[in-house]
């Protein structure tokens, strides 16, 4: 939570400042509808495990139920020097899985393809495709948690690590006991560093855990698990572009609302996205849980 | 677009032959009857005051300095000075001998009755070649009701036709379409360039400090250059020359109070004028610790002096300092604009008017976190104008007027600085280079009157521009990635631009009530702002013209149709305009304007068009008084990288819009005044599709402002109780009660599309409105 994401924090603030005066609510809007594309959400890391890529489609806006999955389709990974092909779940509709013994290596370039489907249903069979090259990402030497009580309340994650000389951008999570719990586009946090580039991060606050959300409550014993990912420039536009879109909008501060960018082409969105992973872990103990808790 | 400076020739070619004839008919000797026009009862120069020499069925009207001059054939007159609100004087005057006559009008207490004798001074409106122009008088400004109470000059230019709020309650405002950074706002001549307190709810005009007010969006005259849309004209008083006076008022969330006075009578005088909002006094009895732990308020300080040295030289010194302070315990932010203008007005002759101005004009703001912390920062924003510029008007006869002039402004842009604050910081200094600019302008304009009917204005303003060292320049591709950059030394101008700007309006007398007006002008803007949403913040990001952005260009016709009704009580026009801007600004989607170093690459160039139809009814007096106001417009943009290079509507685009202003005396004590609006809403885009990605729901879009916000409408009322008016009453006093959105409209600030927190599978459309009704109760007084 730094530079540009703290500035957009701040303005968030500023905007929320605001809204304590102002009154929300709900209205009837007819809206048009649209043609109906592919939506791909797809991850390879360097972690070994299942990896997975979803299929679904859009509907229209108040569409209201689970989107559409897109089942039968032929989903294949080339890392440049094996093509993997991946199954389709039995269990959940749309998910194409790589064996669980699979992982991917920094520096590759993945290429995803999908065939045998037809989206725009004029009989023809469609293709689709996207390549990710994986970026490294450094180790981080450890993390704190610390209470935190302005606006929001909750336990912010700190960390102490090294930015590289290189210019990168970054991804933030939080595992609780093994699950991961900022698990939405609204709870993830990219940055670049471009304005702390090659700098040490001296316990940058970098992730929250809310006292709102049950399964982010910390209790002594609980194990907290920092996740940062190694990301390219271009995901981390998409996720920057696909949270303005997702998150409340005034117009003090939003420009025109926008398409988010995708790395497909031939009309499909969402995004097929290599990145790196790196960890770090705490033991919520009795100082920091009580010590902080009023 | 070579046309309009051919007309624009031939205009000047046709009329000077005109000139020589009258020169040769001449017989004998001209001389000059001169001087100023002031308020009896404070000093105050007189704007616009009207001086008709009844004989010949002409005259002239006083400049922004009050000034007048007419120089006519020896023999006898009858002069008539007038002015809205004050009473008619008249003088009979044998010319046998150049003249001075400063004339001081007194004010017209018996305005409320119906029979007031209305001047040919109302003639202006239909005999002048003006169009698009607007006055609004201080007194009728202050009867407006507004929100919590704050009389705003802005809040009251946005009831006229043609002008919008740029959002609800914000100052930003609109004119024909046009973005609210093509506003040239100027207060006595210094460039204000964010008007906005509070988010924008209130402007930093002080009612109490302010003279008049002009608008002019169509035919700005050449005097003045810069901006595309229109120029706002604000005067400061000048401080009372007679007697030591005062004004003030407690309001809902401010107290203002004003001080004037002479130093010495009848030649020096000062002004002082504060105002102070106090919410935030109360902020630590709240409940609420995160309440508490607020700061919010603004300030304004206006200070003016002035000094008559002789009845040829006058100095006035006037200056504007506010600020805005919001802080909570996570962040805080300031900002504000500064003004200092020091004009010496100097009479070459009865007949050569000049006035020399050195200008200084800033603004700034700052925005950070508390202190301390790895992450703490600090980001500082500023730009700074300093400028000279020399004007004359030269009276030649009762028909021909000329003006000219040259204008010359340093621009110091510093877009952002940012750095960490604690010890051990993650940051490094993060500095965007600075801009500077140099800009010129020179122009020549006349007022002529041909025969009985014919009025001209026609004048010719040529601009330049300059990149000046330091600077550097990023080049881009074609995809507008920054591929290398381009480093100018110290003093180094590294890039022109200039060009004419063409400025010509006509007016036809039909007969003594009605006419017909039509005016051409061409405007440069080289100066813009980055900002893509549409109320505004006060994170302004001014940049100039470079060579990877070229100045805006808009040409603007217009013709109208102007009459006065019932013995000129009531003013009615119908005027028609088109305009068409090239190298509009506009950016591309998901541009980030703030602290990036590469902006220019987020800039999409396109054209802009507009066309609208405006209709005025206007009563300025009488016990019921105000104006009813149409428009019907329409404006687009076409940028080709934008919506697929299809046309879509401007951001400000409100077809239809209606104002009706009133105002109603009861009695001399108790008036009422209510506002009432309606336009349709703000171009908007919404999602036709959404997506599923890692829990949430994303939308897939429509067009580019495909769809509309709901309609807009709002009645403001109020009601004031004032002093009983006795002639020698010294302390008058009212008391203003009033309700913003009276009917309690829930007009939609923001809509948005958000997912169900029960279920997520649903999402549904969310509103978000600002205001319900809002009371406030107001305390003014004066002495």
């Amino acid at each position: 939570m730094k530079s540009i994401t703290t500035l957009k924090t701040i303005i968030l603030i500023f905007a929320i400042s605001i809204s304590l005066w102002n009154c929300t609510e709900r209205i009837d809007i007819e809206l048009d509808s649209t043609y109906t594309r592919l939506v791909v959400e797809g991850f390879i890391t360097n972690d070994t495990t299942a990896h997975w890529v979803r299929l679904s489609e859009t509907s229209d806006y108040f569409h209201n139920e689970t989107a559409p999955a897109v089942t039968g389709a032929e989903v294949t990974i080339d890392d440049g020097e094996q093509v993997h092909r991946l199954t389709e779940s039995d269990t959940a509709k749309g998910w194409y899985l790589t064996s669980p013994d699979y992982h991917g290596m920094p520096g590759r370039t993945y290429t995803l393809v999908i065939r045998n489907v037809d989206i725009d249903e004029d009989g023809e069979l469609e293709e689709y495709t996207a390549s990710s090259t994986m970026k490294p990402v450094n180790p981080i030497d450890s993390i704190k948690i610390e209470w935190f009580d302005t606006f929001f309340s909750g336990y912010q994650v700190r960390v102490w690590a090294w930015d590289s000389p290189d210019p990168d951008w970054y991804a933030f999570k939080v595992w609780k006991n093994g699950v991961l719990v900022t698990d939405t586009l609204y709870e993830l946090i990219v940055q670049n560093d471009e304005f702390f580039n090659g700098n040490y991060t001296y316990g940058i606050p970098s992730q929250f855990l809310s006292t709102d959300k049950p399964e982010e409550v910390v209790e002594v014993g609980d194990t907290i698990t920092f996740e940062i990912n190694g990301i390219t420039e271009e995901y981390y536009g998409y996720v920057i572009e696909a949270q303005s879109q997702v998150f409340p909008q005034t117009p003090l501060f939003s420009g025109p609302p926008a398409n988010i960018r995708t790395n497909f082409a031939n009309g499909a969105i969402g995004f097929f996205e290599a990145y790196s992973v790196q960890y770090s872990s705490t033991i919520a103990t009795a100082d920091i849980v009580n010590g902080g808790k009023p | 677009m070579r046309k309009p400076l051919i007309i624009t020739l031939y205009l000047l070619f046709s009329i000077l032959p005109l000139m020589a004839d009258g020169e040769e008919e001449e017989t004998g000797p001209r001389y000059t009857i001169s001087g100023h026009i002031r308020d009896a009862g404070t000093g105050e120069n007189l704007i616009g005051a009207a001086v008709m020499v009844e004989e010949l069925n002409r005259g002239t009207v006083t400049n922004v300095y009050g000034f007048y001059s007419l120089s006519l054939s020896p023999g006898f007159y009858h002069l008539k000075i007038s002015y809205i609100g004050y009473e008619l004087q008249e003088l009979a005057v044998n010319l046998n001998e150049n003249r001075t006559y400063n004339l001081e009008l007194k004010e017209d207490i018996q305005e409320l009755a119906e029979v007031t004798i209305r001047s040919e001074g109302r003639q202006a409106h239909v005999r002048k070649p003006e169009m698009g122009v607007n006055k609004l008088p201080i007194k009728s400004i202050k009867r407006i009701p507004t929100l919590m109470g704050e009389v705003d000059v802005i809040k009251a230019i946005q009831l006229l036709p043609g002008v919008q709020a740029s959002s609800e309650g914000a100052s930003g405002f609109s004119v024909r379409g046009g973005n609210p950074d093509q506003n040239l706002i100027l207060l006595d001549e210094a460039t204000v360039y964010n008007a906005s307190h509070l988010m924008g709810f209130f402007s930093i005009f002080n009612n109490d400090a302010i003279k008049d007010v002009t608008l002019y969006k169509g035919d700005i005259p050449a005097d003045y250059g810069g901006r595309l849309s229109s120029l706002l004209d604000v005067r400061m008083k000048e401080g009372n020359l007679k007697k030591f006076s005062g004004s003030g008022g407690i309001g809902t969330i401010s107290s203002r109070l004003t001080l004037e006075g002479p130093i010495i009578k009848d030649k020096t005088s000062f002004l002082v004028a504060g105002r102070r909002t106090y919410a935030d006094l109360f902020l630590p009895f709240a409940k609420d610790p995160d309440v508490r732990d607020n700061t919010l308020f603004f300030y304004d300080l206006n200070l003016k002096l002035n000094h008559i040295f002789n009845e040829k030289n006058r100095l006035f010194l006037s200056s504007y300092m506010g600020q805005d302070v919001y802080a909570n315990p996570f962040a805080k932010m300031a900002f504000g604009n500064q003004t200092y203008t020091l004009r010496w007005n100097h009479l070459f002759s009865a007949r050569i008017f000049s006035n020399f101005t050195l200008l200084h004009s800033r603004y700034q703001y700052e925005l950070g976190t508390p202190e301390g912390d790895a992450n703490s920062f600090v980001w500082r924003s500023k730009m700074k104008d300093y400028s000279a510029r020399a004007d004359l008007n030269f009276y030649i006869s009762p028909e021909y007027t000329l003006k000219f002039g040259l204008i010359s402004t340093f621009h110091d842009f510093e877009p952002g600085n940012a750095f960490g604050t604690g010890e051990g910081s993650l940051f490094t200094e993060f500095i965007l280079p600075t801009n500077y600019a140099l800009e010129n302008g020179v122009y020549v304009s006349a007022e002529q009157s041909a025969g009985e009917r014919w009025n001209l204005r026609y004048g010719l303003r040529f601009s330049s521009f300059h990149n000046v060292g330091p600077g550097t320049v990023y080049n881009f591709d074609d995809d507008y990635q920054p591929i290398d950059s381009a480093v100018h030394g110290s003093g180094e101008v590294y890039h022109h631009f200039m060009g004419l700007e063409p400025r010509v309006a006509v007016s036809f007398m039909i007969n003594d009530v009605s006419s017909v007006k039509s005016s051409y002008s061409r405007t440069r803007q080289y100066v813009h702002l980055a900002q893509n949403s549409t109320a505004g913040t006060p994170l302004d990001v001014w940049f100039p013209s470079t060579p990877n952005v070229n100045p805006q260009i808009s040409d603007q016709v217009a013709i109208g149709y102007f009459r006065n009704l019932f013995n000129n009580l009531l003013e009615v026009s119908l005027e028609a305009y088109y305009k068409e801007i090239r190298n509009s600004i506009d950016f591309k989607d998901h541009a980030n304007l703030l602290l990036n170093r590469f902006m220019e690459g987020e800039i999409r160039i396109g054209e802009a068009t507009s066309y609208g139809l405006e209709f005025l009814l206007r009563k300025n007096d009488g016990r019921l008084n105000g104006w009813i106001s149409y428009t019907y417009s329409k404006t687009t943009r076409e940028v080709p990288e934008i919506n697929n290079g299809n046309p879509y509507a401007a951001p400000y685009d409100r077809p239809h819009d209606i104002a009706i202003v009133g105002n109603f005396e009861i009695s001399n004590r108790i008036w009422v005044s209510a506002n009432w609006v309606y336009s349709t809403g703000l171009p908007v885009t919404f999602p036709t599709g959404r997506f599923e990605y890692m829990g949430n729901i994303a939308p897939v879009y429509s067009n580019r402002n495909a769809y509309r916000m709901p309609d807009y409408h709002r009645l403001d009322v109020s009601v004031s109780f004032g002093s009983k008016p006795k002639p020698d009453r010294k302390w008058h006093w009212d008391l203003n009660l009033s309700a913003y959105n009276a009917y309690g409209r829930k007009n939609a600030w923001t809509i948005n599309f958000v997912q169900d927190e029960k279920d997520p599978n649903t999402t549904h459309a969310e509103m978000t409105y600002l205001f319900p009704i809002i009371p406030a109760l107001t305390w003014n007084f004066r002495f």
